[in-house]
């Protein structure tokens, strides 16, 4: 039974692979495509004809950009994902590295309060629809689902760390020179603020698959057989309504890898979100291009986990396969 | 840049100052200077003008502010392209890097010219073209080694280099020779008399680094003379420091230092007030009121001479037409634009700059919006209500400054003028066919002295010529200003020379910028700056202490 996953899960990542290629190239173009210049961008309003020149050429920019490209891809190939061009132009590895622990950290928090959470609530609502349980967690998740995800932090903001109770750090600066992992305390409210942006919609999800499969006709059978109620759902419903809960709490947890910009402003939390925003200001092309493809393989990854997730848990699909 | 360093004020007493006033610096960096100083002597161009005491500094009761303590400051950033390169920082590190280095002359908070490195005023040759400067005696690096001649000479070669893309070079290429006279003393020959040159040993940027310095790679190797040593960097995120205990000048008083960037406002101010930071630079004026309800924290307001100006080429049309360029001054409601544009942080200007410049012309008589007379100056031009220009603008030059040029257009229309606000991306503002080929634009400068900008931005050679301004006597006046060693008598022609753009230059000054900055109480010591650039106190973290 594993060959045939094994199958696709080499095929899916030859696709994924031929996608960050393709999209190397588009960001490429698009960052030569966009308006001004890397030295432009660096120099500012210094930017006098000499000093780009100058600049340029100390930056390798004066060369074809076929160039750059492949020089750039063949960096790649030797594992060098080259220097960043602005400031002390560090290797791009170090620029990102941090920052990216950093992000996948709040990730992990996040999910760790999202996943569960939407599993229980989600489910139970489904359940017993339409009760006063159902209805509380409706206008929760719909409340949350409409917040701008800014406004549910700058609301926890207020409400744990400035104005009503003064418990939590209201910025999450991380220290550049101790772990994440040790400033824990850091992580909980921009955590909690992407988990609360993201959790609505995987609740919705699994209460309207609940919702249908409860209908269905192997339920009715079970219950008729006289299963307790929490062995079906356990075995028989839960399994059946949580395939469309596993591909959102993907695409939700690769979200929180690549576009979580706004909670990292507010909170002035170092990840990579920001990084890419000031990266493309300043057309520092070595790293937009990291990250990106970076972010792009966190899709790639995410989704193949959901999919082989969903093929164990439907048999139906799993025995096809042989 | 910012500025800072503080200078001897009060372990010298106050020996007077003689204020010299020279101007200085540029756009948003810019330089500044420390505080009260002490100074001495001056060169022929001594002479003081401005008068007026710097007496900031010092702790108010007189009594020695207490040691110790780790300020934490929020400041504007969180792009990874600053260096600790003290000649070659981007823009916005300069109140980074100001903490660290120093440069041989600098200036008070209230624009006064101070000495620094240097133990006095440099020493002018009669006709202007030869500057001698001798160094304080005993002075260090933060790596023990001693600042003599050499480091100045190698600095100052350093800078020249274009291949260091310097910011100051701009105003160093008009040395011919630096010569060192002995272990301490340093002499720089011109090509020509330049009378705005002991500015530009003032600059914040023409710091004096020691002999084979390089761009740091390590923050160690961010060598300099100045109250803070960098202790770890991190490009976008923070800078640490930590207090340079044989350091020359006032303080620093802290133990520690940190600067933390934010790219959004109100987490920086989230941090102050949940305690993150002591202190916040370039408070929005949207948040004061959140400020002001909240004890324990204050708000520092610093009158700067920054300007963000509206520019006309007046060599394209329509601006090569004067009348049209005095009708769009006309236009102008400067108190409505600065109430909608800047919530009312800004105060009013006259289409001339160098405001704290003491050429800078009083008497003539502030301008004010006058539809009437606009009208009637383009008719006269043979506009009738079909005049249509294009305003292009960006947050490159400042974030409030697209809100000005909308309030322009509408104002325009009163005059039945069609005004097209182009808004162009931050990153293409500056570039080439862009900037400098603008008809109609928008710009930014700092706190700077006349003769200083002068040669950047009103002169075809300059970089940044972006009115394209050329006139025949003004240029004469503005010749012989430069050769003019006599104070008196320079002020009066740089008083000419604004009198002449105020009648036909290419800029609509209609503010000069207010800096807010906001602290906690227990934070003391700090001190509006009229240079602050990036922040009211333009970074003297090292005159502040803890209460």
């Amino acid at each position: 039974m594993l060959s045939p996953v094994l199958k696709i899960i080499l095929r899916r990542l030859a696709f994924g692979l031929l996608t960050l290629v393709v999209i190397s190239v588009l960001v490429f173009a698009a960052t030569q495509a966009l308006p001004g210049d890397t030295a432009t961008a660096i120099l500012g309003k210094s930017a006098t004809p000499e000093r780009v020149k100058v600049l340029e050429k100390q930056l390798g920019l004066d060369r074809p950009l076929y160039e750059q490209y492949f020089s750039w891809v063949a960096g790649i190939l030797r594992g060098d994902f080259g220097n960043s061009l602005v400031g002390t132009m560090l290797p791009v590895t170090q620029m990102i590295g941090r920052r990216l622990m950093n992000t996948l950290a709040l990730m992990l928090i996040a999910a760790l309060i999202d996943v569960p959470t939407a599993l229980v609530l989600g489910s139970l609502s489904g359940r017993f629809r339409d009760g006063l349980f159902d209805g509380f967690v409706s206008v929760g998740s719909l409340t949350f689902a409409a917040l701008p995800t800014f406004v549910i932090g700058i609301m926890l903001i207020l409400a744990f760390a400035t104005q009503i109770l003064q418990i939590l750090p209201a910025v999450s600066r991380i220290e550049p020179d101790a772990s994440v992992w040790s400033q824990m305390d850091l992580l909980w409210l921009p955590a909690l603020t992407l988990a609360l942006a993201s959790a609505p919609f995987a609740v919705r999800m699994l209460r309207g698959s609940m919702i249908e499969v409860l209908e269905s006709d192997y339920v009715q059978m079970a219950r008729l057989k006289g299963t307790p109620e929490r062995l079906v759902l356990q075995r028989h419903a839960l399994p059946n309504a949580i395939v469309p809960f596993i591909q959102v709490v993907a695409l939700d947890l690769a979200w929180m890898i690549g576009g979580v910009v706004t909670v990292e402003y507010l909170f002035n939390f170092p990840g990579i979100g920001a990084l890419l925003v000031s990266a493309v200001s300043d057309r520092d092309v070595p790293v937009i291009q990291a990250l990106v493809l970076l972010i792009a393989s966190a899709y790639v990854v995410f989704n193949l986990v959901a999919d082989i997730l969903t093929i164990l848990v439907t048999p139906r699909l799993r025995t096809g396969l042989q | 840049m910012s500025d800072q360093e503080g200078k001897p004020s009060f372990d010298l007493g106050k020996l007077g100052e003689i204020a010299n006033s020279k101007r200085m610096t540029r756009r948003r960096m810019l330089q500044g200077a420390g505080a009260a100083g002490a100074l001495v002597a001056l060169g022929p161009f001594a002479s003081a003008c401005g008068g007026s005491q710097s007496g900031t500094s010092a702790s108010p009761s007189g009594a020695a502010p207490k040691k110790g303590g780790h300020i934490r400051s929020g400041i504007n950033g969180g792009n990874p392209k600053d260096s600790l390169d003290c000649h070659n920082s981007s823009i916005n590190a300069g109140q980074k890097i100001e903490q660290t280095y120093e440069s041989l002359l600098g200036w008070t908070p209230d624009r006064k010219l101070e000495v620094r490195l240097a133990e006095s005023f440099p020493e002018i040759s009669a006709d202007g073209a030869e500057y001698t400067v001798r160094l304080k005696s005993g002075l260090t690096f933060h790596n023990g080694k001693s600042v003599t001649a050499d480091d100045v000479v190698y600095s100052f070669r350093r800078m020249l280099d274009p291949k260091t893309l310097a910011l100051a070079r701009n105003h160093l290429t008009v040395i011919s020779d630096i010569k060192k006279v002995d272990d301490l003393t340093v002499t720089f020959k011109l090509e020509k008399p330049d009378a705005s040159f002991i500015e530009a040993l003032a600059y914040s940027q023409s710091c004096i680094v020691p002999e084979g310095y390089e761009r740091p790679k390590r923050p160690e190797d961010a060598i300099g003379t100045g109250p803070w040593k960098v202790t770890s960097f991190t490009p976008g995120e923070q800078v640490d420091y930590v207090a340079n205990r044989d350091y020359w000048g006032v303080g620093p008083y802290a133990d520690k230092l940190t600067m933390i960037e934010f790219t959004d406002s109100t987490a920086k101010l989230n941090a102050l007030l949940g305690g993150s930071v002591d202190h916040l630079a370039m408070l929005e004026t949207s948040q004061v009121p959140m400020v002001e309800s909240s004890p324990g924290f204050s708000i520092l307001k610093a009158r700067t001479g920054g300007w963000d100006p509206f520019t006309m080429a007046i060599d394209l049309k329509p601006f090569n037409d004067v009348r049209v360029r005095q009708a769009f001054r006309l236009i102008v409601d400067r108190p409505q634009m600065i109430k909608q544009a800047f919530s009312g942080y800004a105060w009013v200007g006259s289409d001339m700059w160098a405001v704290f410049d003491p050429g800078y012309p009083k008497d003539l008589p502030q301008r004010e919006q006058d539809l009437e007379q606009a009208r009637s100056l383009l008719k006269q031009a043979g506009y009738d209500n079909d005049l249509t220009v294009v305003l292009n603008c960006s947050t490159a030059t400042g974030p409030n400054d697209p809100n000005a040029a909308q309030v322009f257009a509408e104002q325009a229309k009163g005059a039945g003028v069609t005004v097209k606000v182009n808004k162009v991306d931050s990153g293409a503002y500056w570039s080439k066919g862009n900037y400098l080929s603008y008809p109609f634009a928008m710009s930014m400068w700092g706190t700077n002295s006349y003769l200083w900008l002068c040669k950047s931005m009103l002169f075809p050679t300059g970089p940044y010529w972006e009115t394209h301004w050329k006139d025949e006597e003004w240029e004469k006046l503005v010749l012989e200003a430069y050769q003019t060693v006599d104070d008196d008598k320079r002020n009066e022609l740089i008083k000419e020379c604004q009198r002449i753009e105020y009648e036909r230059g290419g800029h609509i000054v209609y503010e000069f910028h207010i800096m807010l900055d906001a602290h906690s109480d227990k934070l003391q010591g700090l001190v509006p700056d009229v240079f602050g650039a990036e922040g009211a106190t333009n970074s003297r973290f090292n005159r502040m202490y803890f209460v």
